[in-house]
């Protein structure tokens, strides 16, 4: 225990009080008069969980109802038919071989970014020349 | 006291043995009127104050948790009387502040320098002030003392620091004011 904390052990035990013969019987006597509150859990009477059962069945059941017609009713009258030739031959995609290679960023990417710019101009132009436009 | 003992007595008490309850709680009396002695405006009121806390924690012994310290429930109820105590006299007198009803000051023996409580409450608000006091007073846990005050444990750590350092540089501040005038 640091200095601190000694100071204030002892100087707490400094702090001189006594429960008088006064208030020993005032506090006594206040407890005699009152006792301890009894904590009863709330009990809900057995037909509330009747009540409420039902409740939850009737509105399963009606929920299972409205569900049923509403099927019923959505169902198509006929269905399309369909063949798995039918299906074989629909086109597929292609797929694209990206030949695409990751840029290496030297420089910052506005710097970049011109140069890049710059090239596809270049590319341009030099493809204009090639085609004679 | 023993825990078993404790548990027996607050078995016993919860029974509705008042006087059961009335030897469970002998032995904190004097400590809880102690620290409501520094909380009170006077001895009058911290007596009340404890009166009304012994009272209200027979009443509701039922709602005690048996995880807690005992002591650690009773000084909840003590804190949270004292503090209501308070309320009602700064709404009846305003914020008037009588040195000589002081019970602290009255309940001090006589000593060459300060109590280091009665400067403690001059510079710690009311909760850190509590807070320092179950710590250094009554060797309560930081844990303890956090379900006392109904705060988190890094809350009472962060206090108790600040108001040791506040503490420190008081005296500090005392022992330079002391120097100077020789």
């Amino acid at each position: 225990m640091d200095k601190l904390a000694q100071q204030l052990k002892q100087d707490s035990a400094m702090i001189e009080v006594d429960i008088s013969h006064e208030l020993d019987r005032r506090i006594n006597a206040s407890l005699r008069s009152v006792s301890p509150v009894r904590e009863t859990p709330r009990r809900r009477p057995a037909v509330f969980w009747w009540a409420s059962s039902l409740t939850g069945v009737a509105a399963a059941m009606v929920l299972i109802a409205v569900l049923n017609a509403r099927s019923e009713r959505d169902l198509p009258e006929a269905m399309p038919e369909t063949s798995p030739v039918a299906m074989a031959a629909s086109p597929v995609t292609p797929i694209i071989e990206w030949n695409a290679e990751a840029a290496m960023l030297t420089s910052p990417l506005r710097k970049e970014l011109d140069d890049l710019q710059s090239d596809i101009d270049k590319a341009r132009k030099k493809v204009r020349e090639d085609i004679g436009l | 006291m023993d825990e078993c003992d404790e548990q027996d007595l607050i078995e016993a008490a919860k029974a509705g043995s008042a006087d059961a309850f009335a030897d469970l709680v002998r032995s904190y009396r004097v400590r809880l009127l102690r620290f409501l002695m520094t909380r009170c405006a006077s001895h009058a009121d911290a007596e009340d104050a404890l009166q009304d806390t012994l009272v209200a924690s027979y009443r509701y012994l039922n709602s005690y948790d048996p995880r807690w310290r005992f002591s650690t429930w009773l000084y909840r109820i003590a804190i949270r009387n004292a503090h209501k105590m308070q309320q009602d006299k700064l709404v009846e007198l305003g914020d008037l502040h009588d040195e000589e009803s002081d019970p602290l000051l009255q309940c001090i023996a006589s000593s060459e320098t300060e109590n280091l409580w009665v400067c403690a409450r001059r510079v710690l608000n009311d909760e850190v002030f509590a807070a320092t006091w179950l710590r250094y007073a009554e060797d309560m846990s930081i844990n303890d003392i956090s379900q006392a005050l109904d705060r988190s444990t890094s809350w009472t750590k962060v206090n108790l620091l600040r108001a040791r350092k506040a503490l420190e540089s008081e005296l500090n501040g005392q022992r330079q004011g002391a120097e100077a005038y020789g």
